[in-house]
């Protein structure tokens, strides 16, 4: 796979003691949702890379925190480091995710987390 | 050596001739449950994920990412290296993704290991 | 093609030296000790990487283990405001057991597979964290150490999501029917640790006390601390029948 070679010198001076993500902290704009939003994972394409599992797309979850800003991984891994987003962290009912969960265990959860361009309100 | 990029015929002879840790291990009753170059491998490996400083100061774009070589140790420890114990398939497998890459030869890499062999068990 | 090197030979020994000088030494040199340190020296000829760089993150690697993992969730059992920190501010809460997730590593910046952002997971009587990370295997290696082989395997990863209890009584841990079973998948930049529930018959205990038993199979969260239970459990993980589709790119 062959990358756009950007220069990355901002990057490190940037981050070199401050840490990442929180280097981006600030950068992304108002958060879009909050704890306790009901979203929905959006089936979006990918192009190579994602780190949007495969299996939460379409699921709907509850937003539990808004965790940090950073630019969204699939960004990030060709370098495009210029928009970081808000990224969520959001819960789902093991049994919405899998169809045979037992339902004896109606109580279990996953939870996991999502730039904001995954997530639609639901 | 074959053509077919998939198959390393020297990283499969050490596959099948190669004595793993937990072997060699068990043999002399060296509780360590790991061998001593884990640690230089993880530190091989996250020095290869990571951006670099090239001599002008710009910042080099890591040389395999852990997501990649992660997904490639995966698929070869349950295809060409399936059976192999952990970490020598962790090792075998990086090896692989560099050959692969381009960034060294088999034949390099052959001479290479002849040259360390001299220098380990030279008296 | 390279001749298969006679293995046999002598080598300079491994294992436990400086205590006791006649612990047991493996007297061999193995091809896989030969191809990872050919690995690193040819990377190195070809500018890959600096044998100083390599020596930086050797020493960071090899610094690292679970003990101040365990010192964190002792604290946090003594002390309420403490806990109350872990749990709002990870990074924070490992400065106080000495770790710094920004400053230690050899770029100053987090590594680049464990980055910067620890959330603490506090269980409660009804609700246990289990930790996994299906994509990759991500681990919270600063404050925790290197990743155990099973962690690491496709079958935890795919497993555990789907049959977490499953998975869970495979390491010997049951748990009733009502408590929330939740699987924390460290997907992104976070990286989870368990803060396991303080177990019954610990009354009184120092914080090294406490230390001991706080296992690092607790805080990836397939164990729970018992008193008298100080290392981890060596068990098998079953392959998946049929593993959960993922996609790496």
């Amino acid at each position: 796979m062959s990358k756009p070679h950007h220069d990355r010198t901002h990057h490190a001076k940037k981050a070199t003691n401050v840490g990442d993500p929180q280097c981006f902290k600030g950068q992304a704009g108002p958060a879009k949702f909050k704890a306790g939003d009901t979203v929905r994972i959006r089936d979006l394409p990918d192009f190579f890379y994602t780190r949007c599992q495969t299996y939460t797309r379409g699921m709907v979850g509850t937003v539990t925190l808004a965790v940090y800003e950073s630019p969204a991984a699939e960004d990030e891994a060709w370098d495009n480091t210029d928009k970081p987003e808000w990224f969520y962290s959001v819960k789902f009912r093991q049994k919405d995710l899998w169809p045979d969960y037992p339902a004896a265990f109606a109580n279990d959860t996953l939870e996991t987390e999502f730039s904001e361009r995954w997530l639609e309100k639901a | 050596m074959t053509n077919d990029p998939a198959h390393i015929d020297l990283l499969e002879a050490i596959r099948d001739r190669g004595r793993p840790w937990q072997e060699l291990a068990a043999q002399y009753g060296v509780k360590n449950p790991d061998p001593p170059w884990k640690v230089t491998l993880d530190a091989t490996c996250d020095i290869l994920a990571a951006e670099s400083c090239a001599a002008e100061g710009r910042v080099e774009d890591p040389v395999l990412p852990a997501l990649e070589r992660r997904a490639e140790e995966d698929d070869l420890s349950s295809t060409l290296y399936a059976g192999v114990p952990f970490p020598e398939c962790q090792l075998l497998a990086l090896a692989h993704s560099l050959i692969q890459r381009g960034l060294f030869d088999e034949q390099e890499l052959a001479k290479r290991m002849e040259q360390v062999h001299e220098r380990l068990t030279s008296a | 093609m390279a001749k298969v090197l006679d293995d046999k030979k002598k080598g300079h020994g491994h294992g436990h030296e400086g205590e006791h000088p006649a612990a047991p030494m493996v007297e061999e040199v193995s091809d896989f000790e030969i191809l990872e340190m050919a690995v690193r020296e040819l990377a190195i000829e070809k500018g890959l990487f600096s044998a100083e760089d390599h020596r930086r993150w050797t020493e960071y690697v090899h610094s690292l283990g679970p003990l101040p993992a365990a010192r964190l969730v002792a604290k946090a059992w003594l002390d309420p405001e403490f806990k109350k920190m872990a749990v709002n501010d990870g990074v924070k809460a490992s400065l106080k057991v000495g770790v710094d997730w920004i400053k230690s590593p050899p770029t100053q910046f987090g590594t680049p597979s464990d980055y910067c952002n620890l959330r603490v997971l506090e269980d409660t009587p009804k609700l246990k964290h289990v930790v996994v990370c299906t994509l990759c295997s991500c681990y919270p290696r600063p404050i925790l150490g290197q990743s155990p082989e099973w962690y690491r395997t496709p079958a935890y990863r795919r497993r555990l999501v789907r049959w977490p209890r499953q998975v869970l009584s495979e390491f010997g841990l049951q748990l009733p029917a009502d408590v929330e079973i939740r699987v924390a998948d460290s997907n992104q930049k976070t990286r989870y640790m368990v803060l396991p529930v303080r177990p019954a018959g610990t009354e009184g205990w120092t914080e090294d006390q406490l230390a001991e038993i706080v296992t690092r199979d607790c805080m990836i969260g397939v164990a729970v601390p018992k008193p008298g239970v100080t290392s981890n459990v060596k068990l098998p993980v079953h392959r998946a029948i049929h593993p959960i589709e993922h996609h790496h790119s």
